[in-house]
Order: structure tokens, then sequence, then C-alpha cells
């Protein structure tokens, strides 16, 4: 009960010093948010098209041509029971052999072709690591796959992942360095209070801990007005009119991609109320000494 | 119950206070005098821990103020209680709320705090000004609500620095005439000051020092004058 009360005074105390920053409230609160809504448009863009690279490697098709003397539907058993493969199909060298003569009427002649297995993966960075290990199979004469098309999708892939990474880290960093500042001029502000506080013998958990929540509290309402205004840009300019024109443009563009809105916010609250706190502790273990 | 022993504290080479030994017991009151300069104000930082002692021991309550870590030094000032020249008031608090804060930061309950914080008021007889803010009181009265506030928590110990600088001669005389009845009821308490009329109308032990030493200690003393301890 007690450290419950202790905790209520902290919260009172730290919305003593929103009330007492005044317009710096605003002037945190719009720079954080600010790098916010560039750090979640970079995430919804990163994962979008993440999931746009994923989605063409999934559709890459490794082909096996399997040996004369054995079993298609046994060989592809096995095959299934790789952890890469999300899909096995057999393409019956007889029924493959029937469509040639229709479509392309060739001369009779006995069927060259092999009996042939399509196998598609989970993610494209695994067809590079499965191919080999088909190549392996007993039944196996030969595996083809787009091998420059594999390797340039996970370049792509990786370039984003690591163009996600930084930008987020120059980002925190920025705003850190922003709350950080902000909170250092309320200390300022307030320092003949500390300095009353400390001499009254109250603790340094008790001094401190309202500038850490103050911070968070800064990541919090700028992760609010970010979303407002991703949602916005979302609702009224991307669905309407670039996801539609897209489309009309790529017909084979698949749709229904991104990181879910919710997810974004949630993201940007997390990280906006870490990297405020961080800048809450940061300004209060260096500039106030007790 | 403060205790120092060949205490000595410089300042980039500079001696602010020289081999100090000093005992003051427990519900003494004592003054500290001695012109600006003289270490008055060093002595009284050691003894809340706002300094620690280039050389020597400080002692409060038998607990060795050089070996406090951080996280000690509040609880060490939660048994202190202390009041300054210029009263270090929260000035948007009122005097209810700015004697009432240290407890509600230990997560007191609010009808403790209440029942406290008016014994404290009055004591200093100020219950009828508890919702005034500092500026609207008198400094004499400001003065009072700093020593509700460091009364307040039942401190063994009261240190006031220069506590009459900003009063007037009358309302000085008052302020340590409260502070003396707060020692009737068993507090140590030790007041520096300058002030000749005040320590001579009250006559208790006399503590003077000159260049960061202690020159006298004299139990019923009267302030130094022209170099000479007036007994």
């Amino acid at each position: 009960m007690r450290h419950l009360r202790v905790f209520w005074r902290i919260c009172v105390e730290t919305m003593l010093g929103i009330k007492h920053s005044g317009w710096s409230n605003w002037l945190v609160v719009s720079i954080l948010a600010i790098a916010l809504t560039i750090f979640g448009s970079v995430l919804q863009l990163t994962m979008t098209l993440k999931d746009v690279v994923n989605y063409f490697g999934s559709q890459m098709v490794i082909s096996a041509f399997l040996k004369d003397n054995f079993e298609p539907g046994k060989v592809a058993q096995e095959i299934s029971q790789f952890v890469e493969v999300r899909l096995v199909e057999v393409i019956d060298k007889n029924k493959s052999w029937g469509e040639m003569q229709k479509t392309m009427k060739v001369a009779s002649i006995p069927n060259p072709l092999p009996n042939t297995l399509h196998i598609r993966v989970a993610k494209p960075e695994q067809v590079e690591k499965l191919a080999p290990k088909l190549q392996l199979l007993s039944g196996v004469e030969a595996v083809r796959y787009p091998m420059m098309v594999a390797r340039r999708l996970n370049e792509v892939r990786h370039f984003f992942e690591i163009a996600g990474v930084a930008v987020t880290a120059v980002l925190a960093f920025a705003t850190l360095i922003v709350i950080g500042n902000t909170i250092h001029l309320v200390i300022q502000a307030r320092h003949k209070e500390i300095e009353i506080l400390s001499l009254m013998g109250v603790g340094h958990f008790y001094i401190k801990c309202p500038f850490v929540l103050q911070g968070a509290f800064y990541g919090a309402v700028s992760a609010l007005f970010a979303a407002v205004v991703i949602i916005g840009v979302e609702l009224y300019v991307i669905k309407p009119y670039v996801s539609n024109e897209l489309v009309s443009f790529a017909s084979m563009m698949p749709t229904g991609f991104g990181y879910n809105l919710v997810e974004t916010f949630l993201v940007m609250l997390a990280l906006g109320m870490a990297v405020g706190a961080g800048g809450g502790a940061w300004a209060s273990g260096r500039y106030i000494k007790i | 119950m403060i205790r120092l022993q060949n205490v000595s504290k410089s300042y980039a080479g500079r001696l602010a206070l020289k081999d100090v030994n000093l005992h003051v017991a427990l519900g003494e009151f004592a003054f500290l005098v001695g012109p600006s300069g003289a270490g008055k104000s060093t002595l009284m930082r050691l003894l809340y821990r706002e300094e620690v002692p280039t050389s020597g021991n400080v002692f409060i309550g038998g607990v060795n103020l050089n070996k406090l870590s951080s996280p000690q030094i509040p609880l060490l000032r939660r048994r202190l209680g202390i009041i300054f020249q210029d009263y270090k008031l929260l000035t948007r608090q009122t005097a209810y709320d700015n004697v009432a804060y240290i407890l509600r930061a230990h997560g007191i309950d609010e009808k403790e705090v209440r029942k406290r914080v008016n014994s404290a008021l009055n004591v200093v007889n100020l219950e009828d000004k508890q919702d005034a803010f500092p500026d609207e009181l008198s400094g004499g009265e400001q003065q009072r609500v700093g020593i509700a506030r460091a009364i307040v928590n039942g401190p063994p110990v009261l240190l006031a620095d220069e506590p009459t600088g900003n009063l007037d001669p009358a309302t000085s005389l008052e302020i340590v005439q409260l502070l003396a009845r707060i020692s009737q009821r068993g507090t140590t308490v030790l007041i520096s000051t300058h002030d000749h009329t005040i320590v001579n109308t009250m006559r208790r032990r006399v503590i003077s020092m000159r260049a960061g030493e202690v020159a006298t200690d004299i139990d019923s003393g009267f302030y130094e004058v022209q170099g000479q301890i007036q007994v």
C-alpha cells in the first residue's frame, strides 16, 4: 500500500513536471512525432516490400527431374519431409508428353521426358539451400531453379532489413538526443526544487523517476500523433489512389500486403516510450547531481 | 549526537576547516558563530552530507557520514531537520503542501500526513496560513513554514544555517526562541549565525569559529566582540 502511494505521488510529480514544462512539451512531442512518423512509414514500406519479395520468392519453383526407375510419389513424399518445403507437385511424364504432343505436334517417338517434381518453398532464401540437398537424393537426376532470381530476391530482402534497422537506429538516436535535451531544460528549470527535495531527504529514485516517466509520456503521445498521420495517409492516399493505380498497372502484383496498422502503432508506441524513457533516464542521470 | 573528529576541509588548496573537533550532545542547543568565511556553512554542509571532509570523521547519532553510500544520504537527511537562510520553500505549493511534501514522498497515508502537518504548523503557530503560498507570507512566516517542514518528521537533530539572516531583529528573536522551545522536547539544535543580538539574548552554548578553526566553545556565552568573548 505504501509503495502504491509512493508510485501515485511519482505519477503526480510527473504530471506536474509536464504541466510546468509548458510550450516545450509541444516542441518535443512535435519532433518526436515527426521522427516516429518517418519510422512508422519506413516500417510499413519495409515490411510491405519484404512481404512482396517473400511472395515472389514463394512463387519460385524448383524442378527436380527424376530417374526413370523411381516412383515419383515416393520421392515426393521423401522431399516433403524437408522443413523448407511448402508444396510438392508431381508432374507425370506421360501426362506432360501427351499435352506436349497435343500443343506442339511433336513426332511419334518414345516419351523422352522424365517424371518431374515442382517444389515450392516457404521463404525465398530457402531455394538455394534446398536445391543442393535435393540433388543428393538417389531418385533425383537433376535439379533446376532460377538461381539469379533467387539470389537477387535475397539481396533485396536483406537490403530492406538492413535499411529498416539503420533508419530506426538513426531516428531512435536523434529522438533520444531531443528528449534528453528537453528533459535537461526541465531539470534546469526545476533545479532549485530538486535541490530542496534532495536536502529534505527525498530519495534519488523519487526525484529522478518523474523525468523518466515524462520521457515515456512524450513517447506515447508522439506515437499517437504519428499513428494518426500514418493511418490518415494509408486510408485517404495509399488505399484509394496508390494501391488501385498499382493493381491496374501491374495486375500480377499481389494485394493485401503490408504490416498491420495496429502492429505498426504498437511498435511505434513501444519504441517511442522506450526512447522517451531512455532520454529521461539519460538526462536525469547526467544532469541531476544529488 | 553530533561529533566531529579532526575534521579538515579544503577547496582547491584553500583550507576552509582546519582540524575541527566538536561534540554536541543529545537535546543540546548551541550557536555556531563567526564572521563570513570562518567555516560555519562548510561545517553545516558536512553535517548534512552536502560535502565530505578532506580528512577526519563526522558522526551523527553514531553514524560515520564519510562511510555513507549515495543511496544512504537521503536516509540520513530524513533524520535531520534542515533550516536555511533563504527558506528553500517550493514556491508553487501552499504552506501545508510544503510541510506535507516529504511525508507524501515517503508514502505515508493522507490521514497521518494531515495529523503530522497540523501538529507541525501548530508548533510554529501557522495553522491559519496553511493554504497560503510562500509569496503570500512574510519572511518570518516563510521561515516558520521551513521550521515546520524540518520538524514534521520528528528528527532528533535540527540544523539551522543562518536562519535569521533575512529577517528583522524582532522576528529573528522569535524564530530562535521557537527553535529553543523545540530543543526543550529533546531535539539537538545547532544554529549557525552571526547575529550578535540573538546570541547575547539567548545565552546558550556558543561555538566560535575563526579562519576554519574552533576558536572558543563556551557553555553560556556571548558573541565574540573585538577578538574577545564576553562571559
